[in-house]
């Protein structure tokens, strides 16, 4: 398995099937292109992207039904297209796509960005952080206890 | 602020090289096309947002705070995955 230093895991072996690739990067990291999606048993459902490019840049990450069961996709027909989605209907989460959300520390405590879900093609592993311009969903969203589900 | 209208076809010029043309008027949205130098960075304000909040989440990694803060939020143990993402994701770091 390939291996990759990194700044808060040290020397990490990943499965290449874990790479995802983001075609245009993200907002303000856009030469970030490969990411490694990493879990670990401590602390699943926490989901780690850790850039393969640059050593000290990882996001920590959750899915988005663990915060919002209800959540629904918008994403834009050029996001679809940019990773290989069909554009005239929203993909499946779970099923199509996996949806997750970039977890932030402000000051008033841990918030999401629910704005801008990262969703991956689960067939191509490619993809794109979708900001939903009329969703209404915050960028950042306050997590607390209650609002957290398994999924 | 300077506040101008401006009907559906109308330009609005900014300096010498930046124009804006109200391409479409709809009922809750406006269409607008915008012509400016390829140097100069042009997106939606929610852009913006999303690239400040990475920045701001870029900074957090993997430490250890967050993850103890998180914790006690989504109690780990009864969290599970859907099967596609245990295939997908399942990953152990060889540290």
């Amino acid at each position: 398995m390939p291996v990759a230093q990194t700044t808060n895991f040290g020397t990490i072996s990943y499965n290449p099937d874990a790479v995802i690739c983001f075609p245009k990067g993200l907002p303000a990291f856009e030469e970030r292109r490969n990411f490694a999606v990493l879990q670990f048993q401590d602390s699943a459902p926490l989901t780690f992207l850790q850039s393969l490019e640059a050593p000290d840049l990882c996001f920590v990450a959750m899915p988005v039904l663990a915060i919002e069961p209800q959540y629904r996709l918008e994403m834009s027909r050029e996001d679809l297209e940019e990773i290989g989605l069909v554009v005239d209907r929203q993909p499946r989460m779970g099923d199509e796509v996996l949806c997750l959300t970039i977890v932030s520390l402000g000051e008033g405590g841990p918030t999401a960005n629910l704005l801008a879900p990262v969703v991956v093609n689960i067939q191509n592993r490619k993809a794109v952080q979708a900001v939903a311009v009329q969703s209404g969903y915050s960028h950042q969203h306050a997590l607390f206890a209650h609002e957290v589900v398994a999924c | 602020m300077l506040m101008m209208s401006r009907r559906e076809g109308e330009v609005i010029l900014i300096g010498e090289q930046i124009e804006i043309v109200i391409a479409h008027i709809g009922r809750s949205r406006v269409k607008v096309g915008i012509r400016a130098p390829r140097e100069m960075l042009v997106v939606a304000h929610e852009v913006k947002l999303v690239g400040d909040e990475n920045l701001a989440a870029a900074k957090i990694g993997r430490g250890a705070e967050i993850v103890t803060i998180l914790k006690k939020i989504i109690q780990l143990p009864q969290a599970s995955q859907s099967p596609v993402e245990k295939g997908i994701n399942r990953q152990e770091a060889g540290d």
